[in-house]
C-alpha cells in the first residue's frame, strides 16, 4: 500500500455511487491516490514573461485543485533552459534556476492546501518552442509546416547532454518546491516527441535511426530523472497515434514500442495522447465525438503494466467511469473540461451534474495561448479571473433591485443568475415557450454543435437555484414595461436579421436562418446563404448535409471571420468536403426567382443560380431601448442585441452586467 | 439589373493582366533600388541570386502544407510539379507538366514566360534571368526535400532566354 497524502472518504457522496470507478483508490508508484481524477498540465499564460509564478497563476491552479477532490492536480509544464529555447508560451513558468523555487512552492502549497496531490511537469517545447528566441531546437532541422513556429536548429550531442542535465536540475527544483509527482511531456510536437517521431528525427547517430534509436534520448532522460526523484513517481505523456501519416510520422505500432520502452526505463505511469499540432486530423474539436479516443488507452493498457491516463474528449463522467470499469483506462485526465468548470469532478462527486458548465470544445483557449494572450474560456467568464474576488464573488448588491431581463438566451440567462445570486429580484421574459434564444437553432447545426446547448442547460439550472422567475411566451411591450416599472431593464433580445437593400430581398424565396434550422422554412435545392460568419457556416453545412447545393456570399475577407483559428480550419475543410463555395468580399445586389446577382467589393458582378436565399446577416437590436430610457429606468443592452457576435460574447456580457447591476 | 457576362469577364481579365505586369515591374524596381544601395562594387547577378534564394525559400514554405505524402509518391511528385507550374502561371506564364518515362520523373515546360521580357525592359542580362529562375526552383526544393525526407532534384534542359523556344526542366528523384 502506497503512501496516502490526504485521507478522503467518498462513501457518503452520491457521485461515488453513480460513478464508483472514478472514486476508487489506485497505486501510483509509492503513492496511493484516493481517486482516478487528474487535472492535466495546462498552459494558461498567466505567469510573468520572465517565468516567475504570479498570483493569477496560483489562484487559477488552486481552484482546479479544489475540483479534483483529492486527486492529482498538475501545474503547467515548466521550461528548463536559461536560453528559453524550450519555452513555448510567453506566460510559461520557468525552472532553470533556484530563484524560481519559491514561486513553484506556492503552487505546490496551494494544491496541498486543497488536500490534493501536487503534480508537476517538465516540458521542453522543442520545435514548437522558442517563443522568445529566433530558433527552436530539435533532433533535426526539419522545416516547419506551420509558419507560426520558429525555424529549427539541429541539436548537437552536447546540446542533448545539456538538455538532460537541465531536466535533472529542474526536477530537483520541483521536488524542493514540494511536488509529489513529476511527469515529462512528450506530446503534440514538444522536444521528446520530436526525437521519437520519424517525421522530425532524421539523425544518423545513436539518437536517430529506428524507433529504438529515436527513443534513446527519452530513455536516458527518464533514467536520469528517476535517479533524482527517488520514491517520487515519474510519468510521461506520449502519443499513441501521432496522426502524421501525410508526412511519414510514426506508425501506431512504433508508438506502442515507445510506450513499452518508457515503462522499461522506469516510468510509474503513462498519459496517452493523440495528434500533433501539425496533424491535419481533428483530435479535440467539437466535431470529434466524445469518447473517440478511448481505444488508444485500451491499446496502451494491452502493452503496459503501469497505470494509463488519458484526456482527449472525455468531457462527461460516464465515459471514463465505464472505461476504467472495463479496464481500458486508469485515470480520467482533464484540461479543457476543468478550464470551463474548475470544480467539475467535485460536482460529479456531490451529485450536482446540473451545475456543471461543460466545455464546448471550441479551442478558444488554445487559440489564445498560441497568440501570446492569457487563457480565456469561451463559456466560463470566471476563467483566469480567479485571483480577483470582486469578479468571481462580488457579494450582495448594495441595493436590491427588481430587474427585468428581456430575452431568455445565453446573455439573458447568464446575467439573470449572476444578478439573482446577489440578492436582486430577477424576472426573465422570453417571447418563445422555451429558453435558449438563438442557441436552440444554432445547436441543430452539424459537426457537434448540439454540445452548445449544454451552456443553456447549465444557465437554466443556475437561474432556478438562484430564484429567477421565468415568464415564457411573454413578449415584452411598451405597456408591459410601463406596468411593471422595474428598477432595471436588461435587453438581451438577440439580434435582428438584416434586411437587404437591393431588389428581391422582400421576396418569398428569402428565408431566415432560424426558420431554416428549426425546419419551419421551405428551402429549395440551390441555396445562397447571405452572411459568412458562424451562423452562415452552420446553416450552410446543415443544408449541404441534406444534399443541397449551397453557396455562401459574405462581406468579410474570409468565411468564419468570427470563429477562432483553432476551430476555423475544421469548418474550412467541412465546407470544401460538402462542396460549399464561399464568395468572400462580396454582397448580394439583387435576388431573382432563380438566381442572385453577386457583387464583389471592387464592383465585379456575376450571377449565382439559386432558388432560396437564407439570411444570416445580423444587426444590433435597439427596439425597446427608447421606451426604457423614456421611463427613466436603468438600462443595459447585452449580447447580440448590443453587437451581434457569438455565444461567448453573450455569456461574458451577461456575467459582467450581472455582477455590476 | 442586366448582367453582361462578356463585359464582366473582360474587366476581370484586364485586371488580372495588369496585376501580372505589376509583379514583374515591382521586382525590377526593387532590384534597381537594391543595386543602388549596394553600391558600384556589387555584382547585379549576386544581388539577384540572393533575392531568388529568398523567394524560393518562401515559395517552398507555402507549398509544404499543400503536399500530401499519403497520396503516394508519384501523385505527390505531380502535385509538387503542378505547384511549381501554378506559381509561374499566376505570373502570366503558360506552363505544362508532363510525366517522364521514369515514375519519379516529371518534366515542366514553360511555353511562354513574361520574365525574359521584363529582364529586357529593365536592362538585365538574359543569363541572369535563367540563373535566377534556376535558383528559385532549387531553393523551393530545399525545404520540400528536408520536410519530406526525400532527395529530389531539378535541372534546366532548355531556356527561353537562351533562345531555345521553351524553358524545360526535369524534376526527378536523386
Amino acid at each position: 500500500m502506497g503512501k496516502l497524502l490526504f485521507e478522503w472518504d467518498y462513501s457518503s457522496y452520491p457521485g461515488a455511487k453513480t460513478y464508483p470507478h472514478l472514486f476508487k483508490p489506485i497505486e501510483l508508484g509509492n503513492l496511493t491516490i484516493p481517486n482516478r481524477i487528474k487535472y492535466a498540465a495546462t498552459e494558461e499564460n498567466l505567469n510573468g514573461r520572465d517565468g516567475f509564478v504570479t498570483d493569477a497563476g496560483v489562484a487559477y491552479l488552486r481552484e482546479r485543485a479544489k475540483g479534483v477532490v483529492g486527486g492529482i492536480c498538475t501545474m503547467q509544464g515548466v521550461y528548463m533552459d536559461e536560453k528559453r529555447q524550450g519555452q513555448g508560451y510567453v506566460g510559461q513558468a520557468a525552472a532553470w534556476d533556484d530563484k524560481f523555487v519559491p514561486g513553484l512552492k506556492r503552487l505546490a502549497d496551494a494544491i496541498h492546501e486543497e488536500r490534493a496531490v501536487a503534480g508537476c511537469q517538465l516540458m521542453h517545447c522543442g520545435r514548437v518552442g522558442a517563443v522568445e528566441t529566433e530558433y527552436c531546437q530539435g533532433p533535426s532541422d526539419v522545416p516547419q509546416r506551420l509558419r507560426i513556429f520558429r525555424p529549427v536548429q539541429e541539436m548537437t550531442k552536447a546540446d542533448i547532454k545539456q538538455c538532460i542535465k537541465e531536466h535533472i536540475e529542474a526536477a530537483e527544483r520541483l521536488l524542493k518546491a514540494g511536488f509529489d509527482i513529476l511527469e515529462v511531456s512528450g506530446i503534440v510536437g514538444y522536444l521528446l516527441s520530436n526525437f521519437v517521431s520519424r517525421y522530425t528525427n532524421r539523425r544518423t547517430d545513436e539518437y536517430g535511426g529506428d524507433v529504438r534509436g529515436r527513443m534513446r534520448f527519452v530513455v536516458e532522460l527518464i533514467q536520469e530523472v528517476k535517479k533524482v526523484c527517488g520514491d517520487v513517481p515519474v510519468g510521461i505523456r506520449l502519443c499513441a497515434e501521432e496522426l502524421l501519416d501525410d508526412v511519414c510520422g510514426n506508425t501506431p505500432e512504433e508508438s506502442m514500442i515507445t510506450f513499452e520502452m518508457s515503462e522499461e526505463a522506469g516510468v510509474d505511469f503513462l498519459s496517452v495522447t493523440a495528434g500533433w499540432q501539425e496533424s491535419i486530423v481533428p483530435v479535440i474539436s467539437r466535431d470529434v465525438p466524445q469518447g473517440s479516443w478511448i481505444h488508444l488507452a485500451k491499446r496502451a493498457k494491452e502493452h503496459l503494466k503501469v497505470p494509463v491516463q488519458m484526456a482527449y474528449r472525455l468531457f462527461k463522467p460516464d465515459l471514463p467511469n465505464k472505461a476504467i470499469g472495463e479496464g481500458h483506462l486508469d485515470f480520467w485526465e482533464m484540461c479543457r473540461p476543468m478550464i470551463a468548470d474548475p470544480l467539475m469532478p467535485k460536482k460529479v462527486l456531490e451529485g450536482r451534474e446540473e451545475d456543471i458548465r461543460y466545455c464546448v470544445a471550441c479551442n478558444l483557449c488554445l487559440a489564445r495561448l498560441f497568440r501570446d494572450a492569457p487563457m480565456t474560456c469561451y463559456i466560463n467568464p470566471l476563467c483566469a479571473h480567479e485571483s480577483d474576488p470582486k469578479f468571481t464573488d462580488p457579494g450582495p448588491a448594495e441595493e436590491e433591485k427588481n430587474i427585468m431581463i428581456v430575452g431568455g438566451g445565453p446573455a439573458g440567462l447568464e446575467c439573470a443568475y449572476a444578478a439573482a445570486r446577489r440578492g436582486h429580484e430577477v424576472h426573465v421574459y422570453e417571447k418563445r415557450e422555451e429558453l435558449g434564444g438563438t442557441i436552440i437553432e444554432a445547436s441543430k447545426a452539424p459537426y457537434g454543435d448540439e454540445e452548445l446547448f449544454t451552456c443553456i442547460e447549465y444557465q437554466k439550472a443556475q437561474c432556478e437555484k438562484a430564484g429567477v422567475s421565468f415568464h415564457l411566451g411573454t413578449e415584452v411591450t411598451e405597456e408591459l414595461i410601463q406596468d411593471e416599472l422595474p428598477d432595471t431593464v436588461v435587453l438581451a433580445t438577440g439580434p435582428v436579421y438584416a434586411k437587404g437593400q437591393g431588389p428581391g430581398f422582400d421576396g418569398e424565396n428569402v428565408v431566415n436562418v432560424l426558420d431554416v434550422l428549426s425546419g419551419k422554412a421551405i428551402v429549395g435545392d440551390k441555396v445562397v446563404v447571405w452572411g459568412s460568419r458562424k451562423p452562415g457556416i452552420g446553416v450552410a453545412l446543415f443544408l449541404a448535409k441534406q444534399g443541397k447545393k449551397v453557396t455562401i456570399v459574405g462581406k468579410e475577407r474570409t468565411a468564419g471571420f468570427d470563429v477562432n483559428p483553432s476551430f476555423k480550419w475544421r469548418y474550412m475543410i467541412y465546407l470544401r468536403q460538402n462542396g460549399v463555395m464561399a464568395y468572400n468580399d462580396c454582397d448580394i445586389e439583387e435576388i431573382k426567382a432563380s438566381e442572385v446577382m453577386v457583387r464583389t467589393y471592387d464592383g465585379y458582378r456575376f450571377p449565382v443560380e439559386c432558388d432560396t436565399v437564407v439570411v444570416t446577416e445580423r444587426e444590433a437590436n435597439d427596439s425597446l431601448k427608447d421606451v426604457v430610457q423614456a421611463e427613466g429606468i436603468e438600462l443595459f443592452v447585452i449580447g447580440d442585441a448590443l453587437v451581434p457576435r457569438n455565444l461567448s460574447s453573450a455569456v461574458h456580457d451577461g456575467y459582467r452586467i450581472g455582477i455590476r447591476v | 439589373m442586366s448582367f453582361n457576362a462578356e463585359r464582366e469577364i473582360t474587366r476581370l481579365w484586364s485586371g488580372l493582366h495588369s496585376a501580372q505586369g505589376e509583379i514583374g515591374r515591382t521586382y525590377y524596381r526593387w532590384r534597381q533600388a537594391a543595386l543602388e544601395v549596394a553600391g558600384p562594387e556589387a555584382k547585379p547577378l549576386d544581388v539577384s541570386l540572393r533575392a531568388a534564394e529568398i523567394m524560393g525559400a518562401e515559395i517552398g514554405k507555402a507549398i509544404l502544407p499543400r503536399l500530401n505524402w499519403l497520396k503516394g509518391e508519384e501523385a505527390w511528385l505531380m502535385n509538387l510539379a503542378k505547384n511549381y507550374a501554378g506559381n509561374w502561371i499566376n505570373q502570366g506564364a503558360i506552363v505544362k507538366v508532363e510525366k517522364g518515362e521514369n515514375p519519379f520523373e516529371v518534366f515542366i515546360k514553360w511555353e511562354r514566360c513574361p520574365w525574359p521580357t521584363f529582364a529586357k525592359e529593365y536592362g538585365a542580362e538574359m543569363e541572369e534571368d535563367v540563373l535566377c529562375c534556376d535558383r528559385i526552383l532549387q531553393s523551393i526544393l530545399k525545404d520540400v526535400n528536408l520536410f519530406f525526407n526525400v532527395n529530389y532534384k531539378i535541372e534546366t534542359l532548355k531556356a527561353i532566354p537562351r533562345g531555345e523556344g521553351v524553358c524545360l526542366r526535369r524534376l526527378y528523384k536523386g
